[in-house]
């Protein structure tokens, strides 16, 4: 579904990403772990064109992501509050978003009353602006905002990050059930280990740009995570005290 | 304390980003802070000999303290609008270790070195020195000056406290209308016990005691009013009103283009700097009072074309210019979505177009002026909808300055979306149609001059598909930079 081939950005001859190839299937559900700065919201952001690649280019279903738009309808994100319009309440925005990817109101509602649980009644009839939510909130309304318009690629970025235990346990599923049974391609990034073993099939690590990692998730996955991000922790507090 | 404030407060305006323009943008801007001081100082210097000049028989400091009550009101209306209030700016400094008093009293010290109060001081300073040159007695006219500034900063408190409370704004704009319409129609002139008031003043120094004591207990008010609020909840917060949202299904029957036309309704009527721009646009109506009242610029038509511009573009210019900016907040969005460019650019062209209609239809009493005055104007309208409204589409292209949209401007930081191309986009659309009219005008007659500049507008909107297709290539070649430049946090 996705085919990333040497993708490279480089900031003032600075690397920050540099991935030669990875192959994301149809309805897949990836995960992209990293420590700040490896390139995540990079790589996603390439995905979405909101930056131009260094040399080579990324596929989405055929299309050549930098060169034609023709991408946009199936594929939806949230990666930042900056995906939110401030002064539109959560159903105006629901429904914006729904016009732009021609759903009616009635699938927009449709969509929206199974999300009741997930919402947990924060979001819907509020009357109050999205600017005015707090981050959690904003989290949730941006990520089922992602879920209009039945998407085949829906990325996601730290979608976890802000939320209370229990709407991440309800977000686990939702991202189970899209990609398990609804066969969509998800793509997610998230700092916290237990979860992306939790949810995806395939976990990718990077670091400084670079893939050091790529697992099938598996019972062990979790353990070799943690035991990578706590050896690169004790390997740097030595190179400290050298 | 104190003294690291005032370093953190050098930091924030030497580090902002208006600074980190190009050497060409600041050059311009100094020149231009140059330029308005300089015509402030002026007019300050002149002020005495033209009053001197204009009504010989009375003394210039009674003209003066008879219209003072005016300046006082509009320097009022001008800050409730403009002026930025740093009461957010406690929230950093609420969990550190500093006396409350100390933080509030830095916070009120900052408001009285406001822009609003130095600007006056550029009139009122070179005014009182020509008085003491022209002989007026030092100590009423050195008191005069105190008395004034002492005004000044009571309205900048004032402000405080009104710009927390719109019941008072509203009874004192009430206040001021009413006021108005009485000096207007000669019924109640307040101008004139004010002014005797300020003479009195004048000529018992002692008096400037009033003031002083006004501002004291004005300062003492925000001081507790801040105090009070010392809370995250209370005025450090913004207040959550409860909002009806409202479908707008009505627009529907724009097409592909509704989606965008309600959003930017909705951007319009819920945020803050939206509603400046939306006010400001309104007072260009009112240009056209300036022009045709006066007989000089009768004689000049060119100069008339241009005020006819002026009263149906106010919103196309006040709006226009910041197009992609309004979007920056969530650019990102509206750029991986489902979304044309095209549609996108079409909605804020409508949105123009609808506003310049608008303030057609609301300049028809112009009329009054003369059938000749309401051509130029529906003329004009007709050049705003075909041309104008796309070379501000076009120099959209190019202004990259993010725009919160609930932040009130500050006072010359709407310089933000100020660059030399800008600039040069923008002088077409004043010269252009003073020159359109102007040649036919010379060479044929009034009416052909009236003709051809509708001709042009006529001709743009029957260009339109071409003319988009343009304006949208550029915008697509900058897509990238924009993206970047609007997630740039100010």
């Amino acid at each position: 579904m996705i085919k990333t081939v040497n993708l490279t950005k480089k900031y003032n001859d600075v690397t920050v990403l540099n991935i030669e190839q990875i192959d994301i299937s149809k309805g897949q559900s990836f995960g992209l772990v990293g420590n700040n700065g490896a390139g995540k919201t990079t790589y996603f952001s390439l995905l979405l064109d909101l930056i131009q690649p260094s040399s080579g280019f990324i596929e989405n279903n055929g299309v050549l992501v930098h060169e034609s738009e023709d991408w946009k309808p199936f594929t939806s994100s949230f990666i930042d509050e900056s995906f939110l319009i401030g002064y539109l309440t959560a159903e105006e925005y629901f429904y914006f978003i729904g016009d732009l990817r021609h759903q009616s109101r009635a699938d927009v509602d449709e969509l929206l009353s199974q999300f009741e649980d997930f919402f947990n009644g924060e979001i819907l009839k509020q009357k109050k602006y999205l600017r005015d939510l707090s981050k959690g909130n904003q989290k949730k309304a941006g990520i089922v905002a992602a879920l209009i318009g039945n998407p085949e690629v829906i990325i996601l970025d730290e979608p976890f990050a802000n939320l209370d235990p229990t709407t991440q346990i309800r977000l686990k599923q939702i991202v189970k059930d899209l990609a398990q049974t609804k066969g969509v391609t998800v793509l997610i990034s998230s700092h916290d280990l237990l979860h992306v073993t939790d949810v995806c099939e395939r976990i990718v690590v990077l670091e400084k740009g670079e893939v050091i990692k790529d697992l099938k998730t598996s019972p062990a996955t979790l353990k070799e995570l943690e035991v990578h991000f706590s050896g690169m922790a004790s390997t740097e507090t030595m190179a400290d005290k050298e | 304390m104190i003294k690291r404030f005032l370093s953190f407060e050098w930091k924030q305006f030497s580090r902002s980003s208006y600074f980190k323009k190009g050497i060409a943008i600041k050059i311009v801007m100094a020149l231009a802070v140059l330029y308005f001081a300089g015509m402030a100082l002026l007019f300050g210097g002149a002020l005495y000999f033209i009053l001197k000049k204009a009504l010989p028989t009375i003394d210039p400091m009674t003209t003066v303290n008879s219209y003072l009550l005016y300046w006082f009101l509009f320097d009022f209306m001008l800050r409730y609008f403009m002026q930025q209030l740093p009461v957010m700016n406690i929230k950093p400094l609420m969990n550190i270790p500093v006396k409350r008093n100390t933080v509030i009293y830095y916070l009120l010290g900052k408001t009285s070195l406001s822009f609003f109060n130095i600007l006056p001081l550029f009139i009122v300073v070179p005014f009182t020195t020509v008085l003491l040159f022209q002989g007026y007695p030092i100590i009423q006219v050195l008191v005069w000056l105190v008395g004034f500034v002492v005004i000044t900063l009571s309205i900048n408190f004032l402000n405080f406290l009104v710009n927390k409370n719109n019941v008072v704004f509203y009874v004192v704009l009430a206040l001021v209308a009413v006021l108005g319409v009485l000096e207007y129609y000669a019924i109640y002139k307040i101008s004139e016990p004010v002014g005797y008031a300020f003479n009195y003043m004048y000529a018992h120094p002692y008096l400037v005691v009033l003031p002083i004591l006004v501002l004291v207990g004005l300062f003492k008010a925000t001081f507790q009013f801040i105090k009070k609020g010392f809370y995250l909840d209370d005025a450090i917060s913004k207040k959550v009103k409860e909002v009806s949202s409202n479908d707008l299904s009505w627009l529907n029957r724009f097409g592909a283009v509704a989606p965008f036309l309600k959003n930017d309704i909705k951007l319009i009527v819920r945020n803050v700097r939206p509603r400046q721009v939306m006010m400001m646009s309104f007072m260009f109506l009112f240009y056209g009072l300036v022009f045709y009242t006066q007989e000089t610029y009768r004689e000049m038509p060119a100069i008339l074309a241009f005020a006819s511009m002026f009263i149906t573009g106010g919103f196309l210019m006040t709006f226009g210019q910041h197009v992609p900016s309004w979007d920056s907040e969530y650019y990102k969005l509206l750029m991986s979505q489902n979304i044309p460019y095209k549609t996108y650019l079409e909605s804020k062209w409508y949105l123009m177009v609808v506003a310049v209609l608008f303030s057609f239809i609301l300049s028809t009493p112009y009329i009054y002026f003369g059938w000749d005055i309401f051509g130029m104007i529906a003329a004009g309208a007709v050049f705003n909808i075909g041309l104008n409204s796309f070379l501000t589409l076009f120099g959209g292209a190019l202004n990259r300055v993010p725009i919160e949209l609930n932040v009130k401007t500050k006072a010359f930081s709407n310089t933000n979306g100020f660059n030399p191309t800008q600039l040069l986009i923008g002088l077409p659309k004043f010269l252009l149609p003073m020159l359109i009219f102007y040649v036919p005008y010379k060479l044929i007659s009034f009416n052909a001059g009236l003709i051809a500049l509708a001709l042009v507008g006529v001709l743009g909107i029957a260009l339109k598909p071409y003319i988009f297709n343009l304006i949208e290539g550029v915008y697509q070649k900058g897509k990238y930079n924009t993206i970047a430049a609007f997630s740039e946090k100010q």
